[in-house]
């Protein structure tokens, strides 16, 4: 009897073998995940995606009854990403009247107000992380009505608790929290900054902390006429501030400041923070710095002390200036403000034997640039390319050596991309009055250097894929 | 230990042939003309540990070895008959013969290409290939070609059982190769006649052998109508003597010392002259030279008869 038993677990000690495993159901794992069933090479390959949250049913509700406002968690997608999305045929499944595509970019920065406009058609796409999650899980259930005897497994409300090596094979076992376990010739980390799979594969990941938080929300100008939608940044010393269109006035932010700020930017009534928020699209350092500390201190005061700087300011301004400022906004959407840490950091190898690293698991950056979730898009297109190409040339693509084309393609680029956003961060927190200077006379210089500035827009946009 | 104790059987089992052979006694054996020469041998087996290290001195032979792949597939499948067996004209897939590409808009050369590749992948679905792997050492290309979706089954065949023992224990890591892979210590002679394969591959093994005739006729013998029997192998002149020896072995250390012979090298011009003595049967539908570069890795360099070059062959219907 107790011999059965031990030899009944032991049988069942591995009670699935898989192709793939994607662990992290955001968009980088979805689109990887659609991305593999779509490929005419490996869609018969057989694919499980682990995710923990609820994910299925949260992105049917999406997909059936989106929620009335626009989510905080927004993106600025760029049109290789769109294009991306298109060639996955997910992104027919977007919902269209959530996304706002803008041309224009005006950036200024907050001591001396140099500025330095971009402007192209279709430079970027504002849009909820929901809705892309929702458009790639669309796309997937459509893949599996195609596919019915080879479906992707999408195993949600479900975590990894554990990750082992198989010992003859050397093949990762992942160990699930419904008791299952996987076995699989190749383990994707989807998983986000701080990857479990990235943990286990043992890679050193680089970087620092901005010791900086984001904040963001949705919020709603105040009517006032039109205007071509346009994203704005500000870059004050304490961290850029930037203001993202969205459809009908709305707009989405990611102001980036340090701890102490964020916890009085978190702690104001939504009144308070509209009106800050004003002050430090406008108003001068020295006076954001004075407003800060009412702020702190005497919070019931910061509406009326804002309201009247704001308008001594305003009343200075003629017709031309006031279009080189952002509208002023008039409303929050209730409970939409949150905050995450941001960080530097990279991998120093997105593969290992039977292992990838896609996305954050891979790399996070500042989101000044709006590069974050593009970067990932690039990496899967690559390790789709990579994978694609091992396996037309009979190789294991689970190995190192098949996967290393993968790493050799994205780590440079994605190298560069973070040290350029790193740079403006860096160049744009000083406040030492010669380099205030330089960089804005830098700027001025640039912003009347067409050609230039057209390479600087083909770069963030991603117009031409290396 | 183990693996110890079965290495000096096999050398003592190895002077004990050789000593037969010695004394006389090859008038009875018929001495195996497409066997790899002995010093050959001994070189293989000492890779026979490190065969599957992809970071140690083989990387180039498994880099070299996606090269090989390219040109397997590009042979066999730019030469399928996609419109073999379809009479309606509007059923058939435009094939222009010329250089779209270059000519169209992006948009139709792009449509016509989707369309060829769609009917490419149609046709390879009922491709069910045989393969012979002569010369297979550690199973590098054995294993790719049986991953192939068009491959039924692949036999891998060397001299060297020290290579064949690494292959049999690389090929049970991939669940996938159980059905599909079986390797053999046997030289190609002792293969019985009525086999016969779809594909047979000789990659680097003309430069290790004495009589390099003798073995591209037999494995042409093997070849089933419509097959392919495919050769790299390394032009004998400088370029190669510089690449393959000279900064190869010696200066780069990227292969072992001794790993090739010069006077053992066949010119390209020379292995299709001899093909082409069989004309009526047999046809040299491909060929293209490929080169090494540190960094950079193996590319096809478009210049004939100079270095490293892969060869197709194809028996008529």
């Amino acid at each position: 009897m107790l011999s059965r038993r031990f030899f009944a677990t032991a049988v069942k000690e591995v009670t699935h073998v898989s192709d793939v495993v994607i662990v992290g159901g955001g968009p980088a794992g979805l689109t990887m995940a659609a991305a593999i069933k779509s490929s005419h090479i490996l869609k018969d390959l057989q694919c499980t995606l682990v995710e923990s949250s609820d994910m299925c049913r949260s992105l049917q509700d999406y997909c059936d009854d989106p929620p009335e406002r626009i989510l905080n968690r927004c993106v600025s997608i760029t049109p290789a990403t769109v294009e991306h999305m298109k060639q996955l045929a997910a992104w027919k499944f977007v919902r269209p009247d959530r996304i706002q595509n803008y041309d224009y970019i005006r950036t200024y920065d907050g001591l001396t107000n140099a500025s330095m406009d971009f402007d192209s058609p279709n430079l970027a796409t504002m849009i909820e992380n929901s809705n892309i999650q929702s458009s790639l899980y669309q796309r997937i259930l459509e893949l599996n009505s195609e596919q019915p005897l080879n479906q992707l497994v999408l195993k949600d409300n479900t975590k990894v608790t554990g990750i082992t090596r198989d010992s003859k094979t050397n093949w990762p076992i992942v160990k699930l929290s419904n008791g299952d376990t996987i076995k699989t010739r190749l383990l994707i980390g989807c998983d986000g900054g701080r990857s479990p799979v990235r943990k286990f594969a043992g890679i050193e990941s680089r970087g620092w902390a901005y010791n900086t938080w984001g904040i963001v929300g949705t919020l709603k100008y105040k009517n006032t006429g039109f205007r071509s939608p346009t994203g704005w940044q500000r870059f004050l010393p304490t961290g850029p501030l930037a203001q993202l269109p969205l459809p009908d006035s709305w707009l989405s932010i990611v102001w980036s400041v340090p701890p102490e700020l964020a916890m009085i930017l978190m702690s104001l009534s939504d009144k308070s923070f509209i009106s800050i928020l004003n002050a430090a699209s406008r108003l001068s350092q020295d006076e954001l710095n004075y407003l800060y500390k009412i702020a702190r201190d005497e919070p019931e005061k910061l509406q009326d002390e804002v309201n009247w700087r704001l308008q001594v300011f305003n009343n200075k301004l003629t017709a031309d200036q006031e279009e080189k400022y952002p509208l002023e906004v008039d409303y929050i959407v209730p409970k939409s403000r949150g905050r995450f840490p941001l960080k530097l950091s990279h991998a120093d190898d997105y593969v290992d034997e039977r292992i990838a690293l896609v996305g954050d698991a891979a790399h996070t950056t500042h989101p000044l640039a709006g590069q974050g979730l593009n970067m990932g898009q690039a990496d899967i297109q690559s390790l789709v390319k990579t994978l694609e190409t091992a396996r037309e040339r009979g190789l294991d693509y689970g190995t190192k050596f098949a996967l290393e084309p993968y790493f050799s393609t994205r780590y440079p680029a994605n190298h560069v991309m973070l040290g350029v956003v790193d740079k403006i961060h860096k160049i744009y927190s000083a406040k030492f009055p010669p380099l205030v200077w330089a960089r804005s006379l830098g700027v001025n210089v640039l912003n009347n250097l067409p050609l230039l500035k057209d390479l600087i827009v083909g770069q963030v946009s991603h117009r031409k894929m290396p | 230990m183990i693996r110890r104790q079965i290495y000096t059987t096999h050398k003592r089992l190895f002077h004990f042939s050789l000593k037969c052979f010695n004394s006389q006694t090859h008038a009875i054996a018929k001495p195996d003309l497409t066997a790899i020469n002995p010093s050959e041998k001994s070189h293989f087996k000492n890779l026979a540990a490190t065969w599957w290290d992809e970071t140690g001195s083989q990387r180039i032979l498994h880099k070299m070895n996606l090269l090989r792949m390219d040109f397997i597939n590009d042979v066999i499948k730019s030469r399928l008959s996609l419109n073999e067996a379809i009479t309606d004209p509007e059923q058939k897939v435009f094939i222009p013969g010329w250089n779209f590409q270059n000519i169209l808009p992006e948009e139709v050369s792009h449509e016509i290409q989707k369309e060829i590749d769609q009917a490419t992948r149609e046709k390879c679905g009922d491709l069910q290939l045989k393969c012979l792997d002569i010369g297979c050492g550690g199973g590098i290309l054995s294993e790719s070609l049986a991953r192939l979706s068009i491959v039924e089954s692949v036999k891998g065949i060397d001299m060297t059982p020290e290579v064949i023992q690494v292959a049999k224990l690389h090929k049970k890591l991939d669940p996938l190769l159980e059905d599909k892979l079986s390797y053999k210590v046997i030289s190609l002679e002792h293969i019985d006649e009525k086999e016969k394969y779809d594909v047979i591959t000789m990659m680097e093994l003309l430069e290790h052998v004495d009589y390099p005739a003798m073995i591209v006729k037999e494995a042409l013998s093997h070849l089933n109508p419509d097959g392919y029997l495919f050769i790299s192998t390394i032009n004998r002149d400088f370029v190669s003597w510089f690449t393959t020896i000279f900064m190869g072995e010696h200066v780069l250390n990227i292969v072992p010392v001794g790993t090739h012979t010069y006077g053992k090298y066949i010119k390209q011009r020379e292995l299709k002259e001899f093909v082409d003595e069989f004309q009526k049967d047999y046809r040299v539908v491909d060929s293209k030279n490929c080169g090494y570069f540190p960094t950079v890795g193996w590319f096809f360099t478009g210049i004939e008869n100079m270095g490293n070059y892969m060869m197709a062959i194809k028996r008529k219907e």
